[in-house]
Parts: C-alpha cells; structure tokens; sequence
C-alpha cells in the first residue's frame, strides 16, 4: 500500500487538541482522500497552567503523544495538529450573608444539647447553685451550675434546698451531666446542660427552662402566646418575644431568661445595590432581595454588557474581588498586567443559601441558618494565546499545528458523533466555572452562549450549607453516593441498598454519613442525617445546573423556545455525574427534548468532543481541500 | 465472675485493683447517655484489650470495657475481632478520657457516632 504508518488505512493522520480548564484531551484521525475520518485513538490528561496560556503545551504534548502511542503510529506522521479556541471566559464566585442573629443580654440558650435531663417546663428565678442556701424558704429558683461541679454534689445541694423549702423547679449545666444529676435527685427537674459560657446568664432574673420528652420537641418556649404566659406578657412584649419563640423551634430543650431589655434579633443586613448594564438599560437591583429579584433583573438587562456593585457595599467588595482574582488570573509574567477595566462582567448567576453561623451573644455555642446570596460571575477576555501554544506544541511535536475551531463549534460537531443524534442539536457543556450552550441548527449555523456558575458553584453550595468548611468533601459529597454507616459490618446506602463488608469499618466511620468514595466509605464531618446531606447535595445540582440549562438553552433556542430545540447533548465533567444529567432530562422533557449525556464516536462518553470536533471540521472544510489538492 | 449478662448492660470488667476512680467516670458517661452499665471483678491476666473483648462476648448487649490497674481502658464491640477495639484509652487517662470510654460504649449499644462531629 505504501502509506506512511505501519499499520492501519492509508490517509493523512491529524490530532485534535481539547485544552479545558482541567483536562486536556487528544484524539487522533486519519482522514481519507475523500475526506471520510477514521478515528484511530484517544487519550486524556490532566491541563498544565491555566488555561489559554503557553504553560498549556506540556499537557497538549503529553495527551497527543499518549494518543499516538496507544495507536502505533509516530509524531513523524502527523500531518497537522489541531487545537481548539479557549472560549475566553472565566468565572468567580462570592458569597454573603444577608441575614444576622443577635441574642442581646444572654436572654435565650437554645441550643440542643445531646442529652438534657428530665422533662417538663420550670419557671423561676436565676441563682448560682453557692448561693441555693441563701435562698428564703418558698422562692421557686432556676440553679445555674458553672464548671468544676460534680454531679453528686449538684443533686446533693439541689436536694438540700429542696429540705429547707426552697424550690428548684430547673437547673443550667455548664458540663454534660444533665442526666447524671437529674438520675440522683428525689423530685426530677428540666435540666439543660452543656452551656459553655454559663458565667453569662444573668442571675436573679425570671428565666424559663423547658425539657421535651425524648423523640419531642419543646412546646411552651417555642410559642410567642405561650412565652406570654410564662413571662406575662403584653401584647405589645409579646410581639417583642416572637423571635425568640421562632429561633426556638425544633429544639428539645431550651432556657429563655427575662431580662429588662434583653432580646433576640432577626437582623437584615444591607449589603448594597447591584448595577447591571445592557440592552441600553442600566438597572439596579438590592442583593438582600434575594435570587430571584436578581435573576429576574439580570433577565431584563441580557445580553449583559457589564456589572458593578455599589462602591463601599458588600456587594461592591464582591465584584471587584472577582475582577481581580481574574485579573490576577489573566496577567502573566513578562507581560503588562490586565487593566481592572478591561474585564467585563458578562454574566451573573444568584443564588439563594444559607450558611450556618454561630449566633452573636449566645451561651452556648447557638448555630442559626443565616440567609445568604450566592454570586457566580462570568467575565470575558480579549486575551487568548492559543496560536502561541500551537507554534510551542509544533515545535516541541516536529509537525504542524494551528488553531482548527472555536470551542462551542467544535463541542457540538464533537457531539454529532453521539449514536442517534441529529440536527438540530444543542450541546450544554457543564464545566466547572461556566455553563456553556450551542445549536447547530438544520442549515449548519452555529450560536454559543457561556452562563455563570457551574460545577464549583455547587461544591461551594455544599460547603457552606452544610458547614464542613473544607472543599474537598464538598467535593466528595459532590460526586459520590451516601451511605449511612449501620454496624461495623454493613452500611445502608442512600436508596436503602445494604451492603455487607468482611473487615470492620474503622470506629471513626461508626453511625455516620459517608461517601462512597473509590478508596472506601468517608465520613462527612456533620450531625445533619443522610437524608438532609443528600436534599443539599441534590439542591444545590438543581439550583445551578438545571437552572443554568434552561437559561443557557433559551438563549441558543430560536425566538427562545425550548420546543424548537430536538436533541439536547449532555458534555463535560460534570456530565459524568451520577444525578445531573437525569435532573437536566427531567427539566427538559416537558418541553419534547430528546436529553441525554453524549457517548462522542460511540465510545467515549461525554468526553473528547471538543477534539473529535476539531477532526470533523478539519476533514469537512473547503479551505482543506483546496490546500491538500496542491501538497 | 457473677452477674454478667444477665440484664441488658455495657459489663465493665475490672483487674483487681483497678483505680475506682476510673470505674465511677466510666459507668458515669454510659448513664449520661442513658445505657445501663454492670462492673464485674476479672480474673487477672490478658491486656486491657482481651479483658474488654471478654466483656463484650458476654454482654447481652454486645459491648464491654475493660479497665486494668494502671487505669488504662478499652472499649469493644463482640463482633469486632479481638485486636481491633472501638477505642482506647492509655495507662495515662484522664478523669475526662474515662467518662468519654463510657460515653463510646453507650454509644456503640445506641447506634450514634462515637465521637462529635463538627455542630450542623
């Protein structure tokens, strides 16, 4: 035959390059005379620098020579190397809260402690157990407990006044003893215990302690009407006390002391104004609004030239820390760095959160559900330098290389390769910082959109809302299935499955939540159950990605409408989840769309097809022809 | 040894001459979480480890600790196998590290996780 490789069809061999944000993926073609492909191999490896740069070569290198070498052929070979446009845009996130909650003059502990003691309401008034024999005969006493006390002595002392006649109707622990000391006393009482900074509760004030019974919850202190009655409340005190009642709820146990001005706030916190400029529109939009006044905002201004936030605010803090991290991002050493001004905001997508946080005044440690916004935003570059990573890799490869397509373009011909697809069809890219769409229409034009927010978004949403404060379990919450760990010996996982294990679990991982990573079951550092751990997960995927979807899709979608879209193809990182591509489908099949996640030349799933594109495109185009006809 | 197994209780078995001490913190984190507990006198011989596998093999309720002289403790589980205790505590434990050994044992009989997690 006399072609130039040792194996396989004569043609002319060309690879294409996907350079993403994490990944670099290659694949290799040989390209008959007539322009028909033969793929011959792909391969994978993870991005070297950031993306768009000249560190990128070494990565680009490594996947083309792994394609190469899993296919038998040589670098000698290669006709013309093929990589992609980055598509300009990169992402930043941020996040604030807009809610705060305030105990002022320690008038409420309404923490959970594992194991309170006793049962039932107690209302009297606040002394220190060194001073119960003090106390005049008939006076109904609540005892507060400070570090250092054994229980033996507590219920001891508590006894003993009980003798002389004064009544202690409850008690405040600093330790966790709560049980113990209840155990040992004549006539039990509600004791709540666990109270870090006990030294704080005001004595001599009229204070309520309520103990539910174990599998309730409190019913008296969570109650505006029936704090009224403890207290004997006005109408206009008691309109006072109802965020006390609310921050309450749910709990097992509670103390609320009455103090002359003591209170609970539910504060709003201004975080200031966010400017949008586009459609020849400038409009303003308070964050503390929440996501979906955002949102609907940022609609009204698409296509969405630039944003700001109100300088001195929150809000204004928020966006230029994402303009400069990306500015940061962009510079480059030896070059000029990025003008601040020269980075637009194109996109932004809110997000409604909550973010547990300690409660400012509490005694024991109180955690309140703050609300907070999310922002992702999406900025675009003038900067790309791709065509110098195309001469780098040329010259480290010994053979050609240029710039084949545009990144959307590309994902979409990319895409086509999926068995039963066919034009009209839209991919969505599901990235990490953006989510990206593109139509091919039937006539072969092609439209791209990038939107803000996508796979780190959720990890973060994980994070915060679940207070775990370290982003690789995010992650792993993220990726993996739940499980609950039930034995030593089995777990349950999160559709109810048991699963049986020979060698123990370690003692670390017992009765916990965990994810089923690769290397075994990890446990998630939370008190929350399985159930609440996978309701935020799923959340947060929906939240961002099959909002992003819709948004994304619209934009691509003739005059808007997702009937006219058929086939929508599923690509990226985040397209390999193990929900997200079902939840996307669920979304879009009211709509008639045929969804699902791309399998790119029948094999490779929803990877490489960016790569396989650029080879689609290269052996499709007409400037091709004409150059082959005279080489 | 008497008495063991014939309620449902975490069976703490103790050398002779086990510090009292310990005993009482131990069987006072188990109570707090609301498990009952039973001490029983074991004859001397095998490590702290082996005492509290004992334990837990004639536990009704599948769990033991066991407490030498010097103070050191373990707490384990009949399935386990017998090297491979839930936790332990060294000849240097504190008051705070034997009321955590009953506090483990309660809560290996009470399906919860042995240690606290993170606040939600």
């Amino acid at each position: 035959m006399g072609g130039p490789g040792p194996a396989g069809p004569p043609g002319r061999l060309v690879v294409g390059v996907d350079i993403g944000n994490s990944t670099t993926e290659a694949c290799l073609a040989s390209i008959g005379p007539d322009g028909s492909v033969s793929y011959l191999g792909t391969d994978l490896t993870r991005t070297t620098g950031v993306k768009g740069t000249p560190d990128n070569t070494a990565g680009a290198l490594t996947a083309i020579r792994g394609t190469l070498a899993r296919s038998g052929r040589r670098a000698g070979e290669v006709r013309t190397v093929l990589l992609n446009e980055a598509t300009p845009v990169i992402s930043g996130l941020a996040m604030e809260t807009i809610t705060e909650t305030i105990i002022t003059e320690s008038t409420m502990i309404g923490h959970n402690p594992t194991t309170p003691g006793g049962e039932g309401l107690g209302v009297g008034t606040t002394r220190s157990i060194d001073e119960l024999g003090e106390q005049s005969p008939g006076e109904r006493v609540v005892c507060v407990v400070p570090h250092g006390w054994d229980f033996d002595d507590v219920a001891a002392a508590v006894d003993a006044a009980g003798r002389s006649g004064v009544e202690v109707v409850a008690a405040i622990l600093a330790g966790d003893d709560a049980v113990l000391v209840t155990n040992r006393l004549v006539r039990p009482i509600p004791v709540v215990d666990e109270v870090a900074a006990v030294e704080k509760v005001p004595l001599g004030m009229l204070a309520a302690v309520e103990v539910a019974a174990p599998g309730r919850t409190i019913r008296t202190l969570s109650n505006s009407y029936g704090l009224a009655t403890v207290f004997g409340l006005d109408p206009a005190q008691t309109r006072q006390v109802s965020p006390v009642a609310r921050a309450l709820t749910g709990n097992r146990s509670a103390v609320v002391v009455r103090t002359p001005t003591g209170d609970v706030t539910d504060r709003r916190i201004p975080v200031g104004e966010l400017v949008l400029r586009g459609a020849g529109k400038t409009l303003r939009v308070d964050v503390d609004a929440g996501a979906e006044a955002i949102m609907d905002v940022v609609g009204r201004a698409q296509p969405l030239d630039d944003a700001h936030g109100e300088p001195g605010t929150h809000v204004g803090g928020m966006l230029a820390q994402v303009r400069d991290t990306m500015a940061d991002v962009m510079d480059l050493p030896g070059q000029p760095a990025v003008p601040v001004s020269e980075i637009a905001i194109r996109d932004v997508l809110a997000v409604d959160t909550f973010v547990p946080s300690e409660v400012r005044g509490g005694l024991a440690g109180e955690v309140a559900l703050e609300n907070a916004v999310a922002l992702a935003a999406m900025v675009r570059t003038s900067r790309s330098r791709m065509q110098l990573v195309a001469d780098l890799v040329s010259e480290g490869l010994g053979a050609a290389a240029e710039i084949g397509g545009v990144e959307g373009e590309m994902a979409v011909g990319g895409a086509l390769t999926t068995p039963g697809v066919d034009r009209p069809v839209a991919v969505l890219d599901l990235g990490g910082g953006s989510t990206d769409a593109a139509l091919l229409t039937r006539e072969g034009e092609c439209t791209a959109v990038h939107v803000a927010g996508a796979g780190e978004l959720v990890t973060k949403l994980i994070d915060s809302e679940l207070a775990l404060g370290d982003r690789e379990v995010a992650e792993s919450v993220k990726w993996f299935p739940l499980a609950k760990v039930e034995s030593f010996f089995h777990i349950r996982h999160e559709d109810g499955t048991v699963q049986f294990f020979d060698d123990p679990l370690p003692p670390h991982a017992y009765a916990r939540v965990v994810v089923l990573t690769p290397d075994g079951p990890a446990p998630v550092g939370t008190r929350h159950g399985l159930d609440h751990v996978r309701r935020v997960r799923r959340e947060a995927k929906r939240r961002v990605f099959v909002v992003n979807a819709l948004r994304a899709l619209r934009q691509v979608a003739p005059g808007g409408n997702l009937r006219a879209l058929e086939f929508v193809v599923l690509l990226g990182g985040s397209a390999l989840d193990f929900e997200i591509p079902d939840m996307i489908a669920d979304a879009l099949a009211p709509h008639g769309i045929v969804c699902g996640t791309g399998n790119v030349l029948g094999t490779e799933g929803p990877r490489n097809a960016v790569a396989a594109g650029l080879v689609r495109a290269y052996a499709a185009g007409p400037a091709r022809a004409v150059q082959d006809a005279t080489t | 040894m008497t008495g063991s197994g014939e309620r449902p209780a975490v069976l703490v078995y103790r050398h002779r001459g086990a510090p009292s001490r310990a005993l009482h913190e131990i069987c006072a984190g188990a109570e707090e979480e609301g498990v009952p507990t039973e001490v029983v006198d074991a004859p001397d011989g095998g490590d702290v480890i082996a005492l509290a596998h004992a334990a837990a093999l004639a536990s009704r309720l599948d769990v033991g600790i066991g407490v030498d002289v010097s103070g050191a403790a373990a707490v384990h589980h009949g399935k386990l196998p017998e090297r491979n205790p839930a936790a332990t505590a060294g000849p240097d434990a504190s008051p705070a590290d034997w009321r955590r050994a009953g506090r483990i044992g309660a809560r290996v009989v009470k399906g919860l996780p042995l240690t606290e997690g993170p606040r939600p």
